[in-house]
C-alpha cells in the first residue's frame, strides 16, 4: 500500500489526488498489467505449439499457426472464465 | 471518511477480481497443455471441446475440495 501511505487523497481544496482520480489510474495499471500477462501466456504457449524448431524465419506455416493458436487461446480463456463462473452461482 | 472507505471497498473488490482472473489464467494454461495435444486448428475438434470443459469443471471440484482441507486446518 505505499502509494497511499505518502499522501492520503483528500477532496474539497486539499492538494492530494480525489480518491475518483486514484481509483481510474489504478484500473488503467491493473488493466495494462492483465494484458501484460496474458499477452506473455499466450506468446509462450503459442511459440511452444506452433514454433517447435526455430529456423531461419518464421515459415508460413508456422505463422499461420500462431494466429490459430492466438484466436483458441483465447477460446479456451472464455472457457475457462464461463465454468468459474458457474462454480460462483452453485450454492 | 467516506473517501477512505469508498477506496477500501474499491481495493477489496479489485483483489477479488485479481484473484478469479488469476486462477481463471491458472486454469487456462493448465488445461490448454492437457487438452490441445496438437497444432491448433481453425476451430476446436469436440474433442477438444469437452476437455477443456471437463478439465475447468474439475479443476474447480478439485480446488473446492483443497480448500475444505485447509479450512478445517485453521
Amino acid at each position: 500500500m505505499d502509494p497511499f501511505s505518502s499522501s492520503s487523497p483528500s477532496t474539497g481544496s486539499g492538494s492530494g489526488p480525489s480518491s475518483e482520480a486514484l481509483m481510474g489510474q489504478l484500473k488503467a495499471q491493473l488493466a495494462q498489467a492483465y494484458a501484460e500477462e496474458f499477452l506473455e501466456t499466450v506468446r509462450s504457449k503459442c511459440f511452444g505449439k506452433c514454433v517447435s524448431k526455430p529456423g531461419t524465419s518464421l515459415s508460413s506455416s508456422e505463422s499461420s499457426c500462431v494466429s490459430r493458436c492466438v484466436e483458441r487461446y483465447i477460446e479456451a480463456t472464455e472457457t475457462s472464465k464461463f465454468h468459474k463462473k458457474c462454480a460462483y452461482l452453485q450454492p | 471518511m467516506e473517501n477512505s472507505e469508498e477506496l477500501q471497498r474499491f481495493l477489496e473488490q479489485e483483489k477479488q477480481k485479481a484473484m478469479i482472473s488469476e486462477m481463471v489464467g491458472k486454469l487456462t494454461s493448465l488445461c490448454w497443455d492437457k487438452c490441445i495435444t496438437s497444432t491448433p486448428g481453425s476451430k476446436f475438434s469436440s474433442s477438444e471441446t469437452s476437455c477443456l470443459t471437463n478439465c475447468a469443471q474439475r479443476y474447480i471440484d478439485m480446488s473446492m475440495i483443497i480448500m475444505k482441507r485447509f479450512e478445517s486446518m485453521q
